[in-house]
């Protein structure tokens, strides 16, 4: 058998294991999200517009990562809710700042596995980067926000009482940590993912001014940018969220 | 009343350093006598002809050429100005069309023969602006914790680059151990950072350790047994040494995080139950440990997992448009990242039952509140 077949079936006899039927939807929601992933690329390379594809698909990948997650009905509704505005926000910072910074497509480094490709494929690469960006960021979004709207539902589920602005500062604290955690996450991604890149640099002796204008080396340091800032965004957004929906549900007659 | 002057002096200090960080942007601007290459900034552009090109694959391209007036910042040559042609398509996968107000990276030849030619664009100010945005937003709303994750970062980059320089002096002979030892002082450090010296920063360490060392094992034993079929080292990019000690090395690295943060979170909740139910059992850390485990785990696979995929997009969609099947394209683009997921994702779960099981066991019978 195929090493990836065998580690995938490991893992997810793992997650079975430990996370029982929580466990067994996660690693489905695994391969739904790398199906919608590839199934993006061969929609852009069909020729639907980057921006578009991107919309769809990250609604889809949001809406699964989320409710597949999270069983607590009252938690998943609004961190969906929350994770679809920080998209669209970011996506107001990311559209403007690829067409600024122009980091998309390939670079000299790549030269070697661009032999005997044709370049010119008609498909706007910085609409591509825009798409990468985004979809990159999707999953730090979706963590922190389902984080958030558990911990607050759980402190509503304890105190149907509480205020709305105890909500809002119990939701900046618990913020607070997931910030600082995913933070790592994010960052040793990164370093894992692009050691060799790094390699590459340090013993071509690049300098450090030709290293922070690398388009390569720009285009990555950008995505996880782009992660954190969702990260942030995610924390106040997910705690409105939740308190409009105590608020509305506070309103309500009981029934 | 302390209390408010404290808090007001803590937003004029963030409000300063933002500001600050602003006009450091700014700054980027006005930086080319810092670069040893020749920049210059263009001041005026115009279109000369464009023409529809087609690939043997039928894709269909607009290929444009473009006059770019430039005009030198720094060095010798500052002030002069040159003229430029340019070459762009609609793609834009290796060239961009330039607009006036862009600042350039070009090469002045020194013999009067040949042109100039325009290297690349300057990036700083808008990477500059972004890391000023992020960094911003953190200050905004995390004060003082943010400026300590940022400090770790900072650590963590020195170590990095004192690995890599190690890496090249002894020409990559001892990677895994170099690296190996590496990411041992990673998760030290950061979890220092983060929780202190203390007992619950050596438990949160040791399930990070096993909970990597365990995936390590099993990914290697599952290699073995499948004799890497299907882990297209050929495929990656960017090598300059031997790719599979690399590759090995990567993976830990990336999922090293994810695993800290899945065990500081886990050990944390754990010992704040233990401290508001201090006769709890042992059996019953363990059980909750799981039970916070099992939710945290699955976003966080995602998170790596759409980290390590995106990265491809680019290049799987140039394999498509020529003319590569899903098949062949897959494989010399995403296995390695699939590859490098899967086994942060065994890590992952992994380290739930190790932090479980640790803190159960090395908690104190009392928590100091």
């Amino acid at each position: 058998m195929n090493t990836i077949t065998v580690l995938g079936l490991v893992l997810f006899l793992l997650m079975t294991l430990v996370g029982g039927k929580t466990g067994a939807t996660a690693f489905l929601s695994l391969i739904f999200n790398f199906g919608l992933l590839f199934f993006a690329v061969v929609l852009i390379s069909w020729g639907f517009p980057p921006m578009g594809v991107t919309l769809v698909i990250g609604m889809i990948i949001l809406a699964f990562t989320i409710f597949f997650g999270e069983d607590n009905e009252l938690a998943a509704k609004p961190a969906y809710i929350a994770a679809l505005i920080v998209m669209v926000g970011l996506i107001l910072v990311i559209f403007p700042v690829e067409h600024w910074i122009m980091a998309q497509g390939f670079s000299l480094e790549d030269s070697e596995d661009l032999e005997g490709m044709s370049l010119s494929i008609g498909v706007s690469f910085v609409g591509v980067a825009v798409t990468e960006a985004v979809l990159s960021t999707l999953g730090a979004i979706a963590e922190a926000g389902i984080a958030i709207a558990a911990g607050l539902s759980e402190i509503i589920a304890q105190h149907p009482q509480v205020t709305t602005k105890r909500l809002y500062i119990d939701g900046i604290s618990i913020g607070k940590q997931i910030i600082g955690t995913t933070f790592n996450t994010l960052f040793f991604g990164f370093f894992g993912g692009f050691l060799a890149l790094f390699i590459w640099f340090a013993s071509l002796h690049y300098s450090f001014g030709s290293v922070i204008n690398n388009k390569i080396f720009v285009g990555e340091v950008l995505m996880i940018l782009f992660s954190l800032i969702g990260v942030i965004l995610t924390v106040p957004v997910t705690t409105w969220v939740m308190t409009l929906e105590h608020r509305k549900a506070g309103n309500e007659p009981k029934r | 009343m302390k209390q408010r002057i404290k808090q007001r002096r803590g937003w004029w200090l963030t409000l300063t350093v933002v500001i600050l960080g602003l006009l450091a942007v700014g700054l980027t601007r006005v930086n080319a006598g810092w670069y040893r290459q020749t920049v210059a900034v263009v001041t005026h552009v115009q279109r000369e002809n464009r023409t529809t090109t087609t690939d043997e694959f039928r894709n269909r391209d607009v290929s444009t050429t473009q006059r770019v007036t430039l005009r030198v910042l720094n060095h010798r040559q500052r002030g002069r100005v040159y003229h430029v042609k340019n070459v762009y398509t609609a793609s834009g996968a290796m060239d961009q069309a330039y607009r006036r107000g862009n600042q350039v990276f070009i090469r002045i030849p020194s013999d009067h023969h040949s042109s100039v030619a325009i290297q690349g664009l300057k990036r700083d100010t808008a990477l500059a602006f972004v890391v000023w945005l992020a960094a911003a937003l953190l200050l905004l709303i995390m004060r003082f914790s943010g400026l300590m994750a940022l400090l770790s970062v900072g650590l963590n980059a020195a170590l990095f680059y004192a690995a890599i320089q190690i890496d090249l002096m002894t020409n990559g002979n001892h990677v895994y151990l170099l690296f190996g030892v590496l990411a041992i002082v990673f998760a030290a450090l950061t979890l220092w950072l983060v929780l202190g010296w203390g007992r619950q920063m050596a438990v949160t360490f040791g399930a990070t350790m096993a909970g990597t060392l365990c995936a390590l094992v099993i990914s290697l034993t599952v290699f073995a047994l499948t004799h890497e079929r299907g882990v297209t080292y050929e495929s990656m990019q960017y090598v300059t040494q031997v790719p599979r000690p690399l590759f090995l090395v990567e993976t830990i690295l990336g999922s090293l995080g994810a695993v800290m943060d899945e065990s500081t979170d886990i050990v944390a909740s754990l010992f704040q139950l233990k401290r508001e139910r201090p006769d709890i059992e042992n059996g019953q850390v363990f059980k909750s440990g799981i039970q916070i485990g099992r939710s945290i785990m699955g976003p966080l696979i995602n998170v790596l997992f759409l980290i390590f995929m995106a990265e491809t997009f680019a290049m799987t969609l140039l394999y498509l448009r020529n003319g590569n099947n899903w098949g062949y394209t897959f494989t010399m683009n995403m296995s390695l990242g699939m590859v490098q997921s899967l086994i942060s994702g065994i890590g992952i779960v992994l380290a739930i039952p190790v932090a479980s099981w640790l803190a159960s066991r090395l908690m104190p019978k009392e928590v100091a509140a």
